[in-house]
């Protein structure tokens, strides 16, 4: 029996034949031998997705901050996704886009984790944040390069072998590159500027304290919150701080909120000229 | 002809497939540009990573130093560049340890790049490579790629975003090209001569301004490695950040 | 050897007239007179340990761990040929990697010891294999608690309170009924294995050896950790310390 909806109430090919394809150039759906020769098909877009990832680094350390939504579309789906992960002892993951494809890299770098700690344990060789970013780009590279991509923008946080913070993007395409402050998706236009003012130039996040840098970020999370459709007020924060885990705070929230530039909002759906 | 039946369930049969492409491509900018002098080589390219109106990186280096004397580039798509380079690189330590530590010249370096080039001809690495380095002879080398490996030896080549501003003002300053003895009335080309590190640094960064002022893609930083029998060093100068 | 000559222990996919597997007997063998491994269960977690014969002065302290970590809360020791316990330990961890990846949990002692013993039993049913020349210590600490196995190259496998395999594992074992099993710490176990093995050890017969030990315990977090080596110094001094006291009272 053949279980398929699709070929209930048609004619059994054991009992009448197969049919004739040929006769009113009829299209051969349904054929094995056609299906196969379909051309191989991967998912092309991202289904439930996650927004922007944002992340500045400070004197002795690096923020992450994303928020706690995953959203359908326009749908606000999830409220509850944990965006921002740890890898090895000292370095962190932030996710934006595709939710599945994010849970797919957690798994791979769990797997990374205790491939690369537990299995030799005797210490000297520590898995860091240069060493997790170049891994990402490698399967997202390769993905990619298979035309089927892990549909996302990462931004990998850390310390180098020699304790100075680490921050560095990586992309559904592979392409990757580090500076002092990296947000990702809508993050990249409206947190940037505000992260810049902080650290103008790369090596200037060395005059940056953690309070100023975290107030910076907290301050972004706000603004995007008023901007980006995709966004909700509830987030996770993570500090690192060199020779500390990282710390994460979870369901905070952007305080002070204030929406009186609403009304004067014209275009957008909203009121026009 | 439809395209699909209908059935219960939705499970739909397509008779010819629906095509959503990813894009597996971007243009990441930048540009880059060697030149070949009498006993040097220089490659320099800027510092800055784009996609669409936004700025990545005003710092992502572009130009590396592979070793063996050799100075590498690959423009374009950056995620594509660095496979390359990271490709060719992991080539060459393998070519050592095949070869008892042999010295990759720069002929078959050159030679080697376009296979790893045309090995990807139908899904190409997205990039203009530019590599530099000294000849046998110890002669300023510049060879240049097309994205699927098509591969020659120039004095010079400008690669990438703004490669149409600057070729033509290296035509005119290295190869001399419209350039005629004064008092010839035109009819005198004048002379070729091999210019000084000197004068092609100053060459390269009046390139460098001049395409920041004039493309989007180009700017912040100017990265210049030089090649000579010394070894490689590299010099940095800013570029306007608008 | 009653065996040899028979043409019965040539294969272990024939059966002697008695019904023994010789092949199989023959792997125990291996295992039997390699150094002594120790694994103990405590209320509060799990202790390993093996006795290092140095075979060369060359060799550098510290160097060469034979304990090796399936997972973050398993850990193994085998007695018997080293390269077949590398094996084996290759193997668990891609079942426990698998498990992991396939439920997203941790795969528990249960599970895992099943298919490590089903690995090592298909290597006693084809006469193209042999089997594996190693007794092997699996321990571990998962939701039910610690736990501790041991399986041997016939693909059995039981679970223990304590066990020791390899050479003087009798006496070593007598040494671990004499413990408190039910109540002991793995801050105890350490200083307790640590005693066993200097115990059983005879510097005179097999000449000197390293002791490796790792646990798993509050101290860890549930990680399978090497014991600091502060602590294990302090348990080795200890050890050899009640050694000379028993020696004076004889």
């Amino acid at each position: 029996m053949n279980h398929d909806p699709y070929v209930w109430g048609r004619p059994d090919d054991a009992v009448y034949g197969a049919y004739n394809h040929a006769i009113a150039n009829a299209s051969s759906h349904g054929n094995v031998q056609e299906e196969t020769s379909f051309p191989k098909m991967n998912s092309q877009q991202p289904i439930i997705t996650g927004t922007s990832v944002n992340s500045i680094k400070f004197k002795d350390g690096v923020i992450v901050a994303a928020d706690n939504m995953g959203s359908y579309g326009s749908l606000l789906r999830f409220n509850n996704i944990e965006r921002i992960f740890k890898v090895g002892k000292e370095t962190v993951v932030g996710v934006s886009g595709d939710i599945s494809d994010f849970q797919q890299i957690q798994r791979l770098l769990d797997e990374l984790e205790i491939t690369e700690e537990i299995y030799d344990n005797d210490g000297g060789h520590n898995l860091r944040a240069p060493n997790v970013h170049e891994y990402l780009t490698r399967v997202l590279y390769n993905r990619r390069s298979k035309m089927d991509p892990l549909w996302n923008a990462v931004v990998v946080a850390g310390f180098n072998d020699d304790k100075t913070p680490f921050l560095r993007y990586v992309d559904l395409l592979g392409v990757t590159y580090g500076l002092s402050a990296i947000c990702t998706g809508f993050g990249a236009h409206l947190a940037i500027p505000l992260l810049r003012q902080l650290v103008p130039d790369d090596k200037d996040y060395q005059n940056v304290t953690e309070e100023q840098a975290r107030e910076a970020i907290i301050n972004c999370m706000k603004v995007l919150f008023y901007r980006d459709a995709r966004s909700s007020d509830k987030f996770t924060l993570v500090t690192l701080k060199q020779g500390q885990p990282p710390k994460f705070e979870k369901d905070l929230r952007c305080e002070n909120q204030n929406w009186r530039f609403a009304k004067d909002l014209v275009g957008y759906g909203s009121t026009q000229l | 002809m439809n395209a699909t039946v209908a059935s219960e369930y939705s499970a739909e049969r397509h008779s010819v497939p629906i095509e959503h492409r990813f894009n597996p491509y971007s243009d990441n900018g930048g540009t880059v540009l060697g030149i070949a002098g009498e006993d040097f080589a220089v490659l320099a390219g800027d510092t800055r990573q784009v996609v669409g109106y936004s700025i990545n990186t005003r710092y992502e280096p572009r130009v590396f130093d592979v070793g063996d004397n050799i100075v590498m580039t690959a423009n374009g798509f950056d995620a594509d560049g660095a496979a390359l380079i990271d490709r060719f690189r992991n080539s060459l330590k393998w070519y050592k340890f095949d070869h008892n530590g042999k010295r990759l010249s720069i002929l078959s370096a050159a030679r080697y790049i376009q296979h790893l080039l045309y090995g990807k001809r139908f899904f190409p690495y997205y990039v203009s490579t530019l590599i530099a380095g000294l000849d046998d002879e110890g002669r300023g080398a510049v060879y240049s790629y097309d994205p699927v490996g098509s591969y020659e030896r120039e004095q010079c080549r400008a690669g990438g975003a703004a490669a149409s501003l600057i070729m033509p003002f290296l035509d005119n300053q290295v190869n001399f090209k419209n350039q005629y003895v004064p008092g010839s009335d035109g009819k005198k080309k004048k002379e070729l001569r091999y210019l000084s590190l000197e004068e092609v640094i100053q060459l390269v960064r009046d390139a460098f301004t001049s395409a920041t002022e004039r493309h989007i893609y180009v700017g912040d930083g100017l990265e210049i490695l030089i090649v000579t029998k010394e070894g490689v060093r590299t010099e940095y100068f800013p570029l306007k950040r608008d | 050897m009653s065996s040899i000559g028979t043409g019965y222990d040539l294969s272990v996919s024939t059966y002697s007239p008695d019904g023994r597997l010789f092949q199989v007997e023959y792997a125990a063998k291996a295992a039997e007179n390699a150094g002594l491994a120790i694994g103990l269960k405590c209320a509060d977690g799990i202790v390993l340990a093996v006795e290092k014969i140095v075979q060369s002065k060359l060799l550098v302290k510290g160097a060469n761990r034979r304990i090796m970590s399936l997972d973050n809360h398993v850990g193994m020791v085998s007695s018997g040929l080293l390269a077949d316990g590398r094996h084996l330990a290759k193997r668990a961890r891609e079942e426990a990697q698998s498990y992991r990846d396939q439920y997203g949990a941790p795969m528990t002692m249960k599970a895992l010891i099943e298919r490590v013993a089903m690995y090592e039993h298909a290597y006693t049913c084809y006469g193209s294999v042999r089997p594996f020349g190693i007794s092997t210590i699996l321990a571990g600490v998962d939701k039910t608690g610690p736990s501790l196995y041991v399986v041997e190259p016939s693909g059995s496998y039981y679970g223990y309170r304590a066990s020791a395999v390899g050479k003087g594992k009798q006496l070593a074992k007598t040494e671990l009924e004499k413990l408190d099993l039910s109540s002991i710490t793995v801050k105890q176990g350490v200083m307790e294995v640590a005693r066993i093995a200097h115990l059983v050890h005879d510097d005179n017969k097999d000449g000197n050896f390293e002791l490796e030990m790792t646990w798993i315990g509050p101290e860890t977090k549930g990680f399978h950790e090497h014991v600091p080596s502060q602590l294990l110094q302090e348990a080795e001094e200890a050890a050899k310390r009640a050694l000379e006291e028993a020696m004076e009272e004889d």
